[in-house]
């Protein structure tokens, strides 16, 4: 394998690793705060990664320039998304989740 | 939040009318929208030879005004996209929809039959396409924008901006 096939595949694993991960925090973590901070970080960091995966398995002009767009509006996109939705969860008057509430996280 | 702006979270009884803007949800929002409008575009322009259309770019252009209305508030984007403007967008696209089809067979053809408008400019087949599209999407992006306006003001139908 050449080192761009070595790299596409590390790119993709690793996307996919945090897309894992970021499902994960979805499940798992209990409240609207917690789970908004799971999937924005590690869910932008796995889309990028996957996108940017396969703007290097395209190798085509055309192609890859807007895998690249995409990756750059997913950049500032996602997290202003989870800004908003965390931002709206306080304007609701959501109490953060708290480990002395005795909930089973 | 990192705007240090005042607690949102103090009053339980807030209308619309006490929104306050967040700067980073303003800043994206101001750097994506025109990104999204040429994107709506080049979808519409799209549809004759290839995945996309009218619909789906009237849709994202539609998205456009959702997007600053949850950025800048949904009252003040009521105030700054007057209704009739809404109105003039989704009617100047049946307008042009009828109007492509009505001037093929003001030429001698079938509706929409785009070839008739071969004697009047080149390439008339593509352009006509392009013209429908745009007609398409401006109906289905007016449309959009007023249900969403609509679903806004509640189940009355009355703008709530001036109760607070």
């Amino acid at each position: 394998m050449t080192p761009t096939e070595w790299g596409i595949v590390a790119l993709a694993l690793a996307g996919a690793f945090f897309g894992g991960v970021a499902a994960v925090g979805l499940v798992r973590l209990p409240d609207v705060y917690t789970r908004s901070h799971a999937a924005s970080k590690s869910d932008t960091l796995g889309a990028i990664l996957a996108i940017a995966a396969a703007a290097l398995a395209l190798q085509s002009g055309l192609s890859t320039a807007k895998s690249v767009f995409l990756l750059l509006f997913m950049f500032i996109t996602n997290p202003t998304a989870a800004h908003a939705v965390a931002r709206a969860a306080q304007d609701q008057g959501i109490e953060p989740w708290t480990a002395d509430e005795g909930d089973e996280p | 939040m990192s705007t240090g702006d005042a607690d949102p979270a103090a009053g339980d009884d807030e209308g619309p009318g006490l929104y306050v803007e967040s700067t980073i949800i303003m800043t994206t929002v101001r750097l994506v929208a025109p990104f999204i409008l040429t994107f709506a575009l080049f979808i519409m322009f799209h549809g004759a030879d290839s995945p996309g259309g009218g619909f789906q770019g009237g849709v994202i252009a539609g998205s456009v005004v959702m997007m600053l209305a949850f950025a800048y508030g949904i009252d003040s984007t009521r105030q700054w996209l007057d209704v009739r403007v809404v109105s003039a967008l989704a009617s100047g696209g049946v307008f042009a929809f009828v109007g492509i089809g009505l001037g093929a067979m003001a030429l001698g053809g079938q509706f929409l039959q785009y070839a008739e408008f071969e004697a009047l400019f080149g390439h008339a087949i593509k352009y006509a396409i392009e013209l429908v599209e745009l007609g398409i999407g401006a109906i289905v992006a007016a449309v959009a924008i007023g249900l969403f306006f609509l679903l806004a003001a509640g189940f009355d139908g009355v703008a709530e901006g001036d109760s607070s």
